[in-house]
């Protein structure tokens, strides 16, 4: 008997459709967790090698909120999961249009039904649209328990961060199909690489079908903040990386990540206005690495594998995470370098942010020329597709031996400053699973 | 064996491999000291021969191998072309044939100009006074190169001299009707409304074998074009007047001036009209409606295209790339096989 209301605007509501669109992209369901001062969306990939959860924040990102969790006093929660697909039918693009036009919306009213006494329980949207049209859907939900993967900030010192704009735009350069995105800090460079490659090696023939190689090479300067190892690679999935990219990029925010070493989780995080993203993706070993580099099997525990896999490493993290930042360029640099170059270059203008196809590059203004698709009939009305669900092909990572997406070791990330420990609490408590071990 | 070329016009070579694309995934590359050749001979449908002077889209450009400077490759156009168009607002782009894992691959080296300080402006509407402070400001931090460097690996195969031996341009009769064709956007609009029409028609009938529309397109030595469609429900067709048959040159015709007499386009001189309502003088094949469409990709390059006719036979167009220097012109030639009525 769980009470739950809230109100959302039509902002708020067509951010709703968007992280749903990411979502989608991860898993066929989102499990939602309601608790009184946050509303969550979660979602596990098949594989299991990608989590997300997106925190709505009860006080900045609706306009009314009230959860009461049936038990569990402060601490309680009500979780359920529910269809992807038919949260997206009912969080349509376009909720939020200030020219007011069709499918836009004057707020959006969600309940939950869920009393002994009804014979249903229902998770309700009511779309208050303009001219007095109320839309109510009703939705079925299941009742699970939702899990959450742990990261712990703590231990990833490799951490950077760019503008969204920016990787938006490195994405576009990748090749279809591709599927692996390895991230490499450059030794003394000055550089980073962003390379999407696919592992498949074929031969013959066949070698024409093998999909485009590309590397970005981005002065580090470019990012917001880079710290990160030297000659550290890091795999994770391409698809993953673009999904995230493109949501991100929604909300015009720069994207954080964390991460310790290859085979370790790897989190990207990013928000605004009461929204909170993190996605939690597992990765794989060293691309082309040298003996030194194999990092230890994941079922150690973080000290040991920490002096097995390379102590020095682990001194140079230290040392480089204690180094002072440079110092910012005074003023007058600034003006004698303006002065020195006037227009030297002509200022790249930004880009129009026009891509509705996720596959295309860059704005197609020649689709014209391209042979009539008869297949496709514009007057028939169709399920919206939009949502790609075809988890079946999703490539797996070579290190599937656990299913544990982060570690839910508590206990040391408690006595080294939990400042930035910032993921989700534990759901069970230490002493439950004592047993274990 | 080396191939390297700096790309001095993306924006064509982009162009060239997206309309080569809808015609087929492969293209055979031939890469010499004069030209390079493309050549998409599909399975079934429209086979293309461009010639392209080296400098319509290379520049430093050198070619060397032991088979007497000459190239072959076999490229996947697709990739090629998704390569290209990371290129669009890149500063310089480079392509060299290269091998990794002994695999052959064609490495396009793409220098974009780094943009991540004009997000500094969003809302994406920035003042230009700001956008002038930005760059300042990355050349002071960045001390040296602002440049992001793309990278991307074309697989290809490189084919021996003797595997592309045995590849022959198509031989054709001398053609009854040349005529420039009007343009290709208003053409493809036409032509492909026509072809969905008749998709749509046949439909009901017969939905589950892949239906085939046929379209016919004739032409007269007097200006005129005509397109036309016919299914068992409806017949339409579309008659361009006033387009120009070039001249031919007696130089370029065998047999020189008594050859161009006995030429099959002056006897058809003869017959048909101007207005394009005469039954006489025209010459027509039967071509497919996709196929047409694909071929109709052409039209982004925005060259002169001359439509040659072998009534009943085969179409050729001749697609001549704009060329500020006038000799040396770059041609695509497309043939298309007519099908029997």
């Amino acid at each position: 008997m769980v009470l739950l209301n809230f109100t959302l605007t039509p902002e708020a509501a067509s951010k709703i459709h968007d992280l749903l669109v990411c979502l989608g992209k991860f898993s066929d369901t989102v499990a939602i967790e309601a608790r009184r001062e946050r509303f969550t969306f979660t979602a596990l990939n098949s594989s299991k090698s990608a989590y997300a959860a997106l925190t709505l924040d009860a006080a900045n990102f609706f306009t009314n909120y009230e959860c009461i969790p049936s038990q569990g006093g402060l601490d309680g929660r009500f979780t359920c999961s529910i269809s992807t697909k038919a949260l997206l039918s009912v969080f349509k693009g376009r909720l939020y249009d200030p020219l007011g036009r069709d499918g836009a919306i004057d707020r959006c009213e969600v309940s939950v039904q869920d009393k002994p006494d009804q014979t249903e329980c229902r998770f309700i949207v009511k779309m208050v649209c303009n001219q007095g049209v109320i839309k109510t859907y009703k939705l079925t939900y299941e009742a699970v328990e939702v899990m959450h993967a742990l990261f712990d900030r703590n231990v990833a010192k490799n951490r950077w961060s760019m503008h969204s704009s920016a990787l938006k735009e490195y994405i576009e350069y990748f090749g279809t199909k591709t599927e692996m995105l390895d991230i490499f800090a450059g030794e003394g460079d000055g550089r980073a690489v962003f390379k999407s490659y696919t592992e498949k090696i074929s031969n013959g023939k066949e070698i024409l079908k093998h999909p485009l190689v590309t590397a970005i090479a981005v002065n580090t300067s470019d990012f917001e903040d880079f710290n990160v190892q030297p000659g550290l690679h890091i795999i994770i999935s391409v698809k993953d990386f673009k999904s995230i990219v493109v949501h991100a990029d929604t909300l015009k925010v720069s994207l954080k990540a964390f991460y310790s070493q290859p085979t370790r989780p790897l989190q990207f995080s990013y928000g605004c206005n009461g929204l909170l993203c993190e996605f939690t993706l597992m990765t794989s070993g060293d691309y082309n690495a040298s003996a030194t580099q194999t990092p230890a099997p994941q079922v150690l525990t973080r000290e040991t594998s920490r002096a097995s896999a390379a102590p020095e490493r682990l001194d140079n993290r230290n040392t480089r995470s204690f180094e002072m930042p440079p110092p910012a360029d005074p003023a007058s640099r600034l003006a004698a370098a303006r002065r020195r170059q006037p227009g030297s270059r002509k200022p790249s203008s930004p880009k129009p942010a026009v891509v509705s196809d996720p596959d295309s590059l860059f704005v197609e203004e020649d689709s014209r020329w391209e042979p009539l698709d008869y297949n496709q009939e514009e007057e028939t009305l169709g399920w919206d597709a939009s949502v790609e669900h075809d988890n079946a092909s999703f490539p797996t990572f070579r290190d599937s031996g656990s299913a544990v997406v982060a570690r839910t070791d508590t206990e040391g990330s408690g006595g080294s400053g939990a400042t930035n420990f910032e993921a989700i609490g534990p759901t069970q408590r230490v002493s439950q699973i004592k047993g274990l071990w | 064996m080396r191939f390297k070329a700096s790309i001095q016009n993306i924006n064509i070579f982009t162009k060239l491999t997206a309309s080569l694309n809808s015609l087929g995934p492969l293209a055979w590359v031939k890469l010499s000291d004069d030209q390079v050749c493309f050549t998409i001979i599909p399975e079934q449908g429209t086979q293309v021969w461009a010639v392209l002077s080296i400098d319509t889209i290379f520049d430093t450009y050198t070619v060397q191998s032991a088979a007497g400077n000459v190239i072959n490759l076999e490229v996947p156009l697709t990739s090629l072309t998704r390569a290209l168009k990371s290129a669009q607002n890149a500063t310089s782009a480079q392509i060299r044939l290269t091998k990794k894992d002994n695999v052959p691959l064609l490495a396009l080296t793409i220098v974009t100009p780094s943009s991540s300080n004009s997000y500094a402006a969003f809302p994406p509407q920035g003042i230009d006074s700001e956008d002038c402070f930005d760059v300042p400001l990355n050349k002071a931090f960045g001390g040296g190169s602002r440049e992001t460097i793309v990278t991307q690996e074309v697989p290809v195969r490189v084919l021996g001299p003797d595997t592309v031996a045995g590849l022959h341009e198509p031989q054709c009769r001398e053609p009854d009707v040349h005529i420039i064709l009007p343009p290709l956007l208003q053409l493809k609009s036409i032509s492909d409304r026509f072809t969905k029409l008749a998709l749509a028609g046949s439909k009901p009938v017969s939905g589950t074998t892949a239906t085939r529309t046929r379209l016919e397109l004739a032409a007269n030595m007097h200006g005129c074009l005509k397109m036309s469609i016919k299914t068992d429900a409806m017949s339409i067709s579309s008659v361009w007047t006033d387009l120009n048959n070039p001249e031919l040159d007696p130089t370029q015709v065998a047999g020189g001036e008594i050859g161009l007499a006995e030429h099959p386009s002056t006897r058809m001189k003869q017959l048909g009209t101007a207005d394009g309502r005469s039954d006489e003088g025209w010459a027509s094949v039967l071509i497919d409606g996709r196929d047409w469409g694909k071929v109709m990709s052409v039209g982004r390059l925005g060259g002169r295209v001359i439509a040659c006719f072998c009534h009943d036979h085969a179409l050729i167009l001749y697609v001549y790339l704009p060329n500020e220097n006038g000799e040396d012109e770059s041609v695509l030639t497309y043939y298309i096989s007519s099908y029997s009525s």
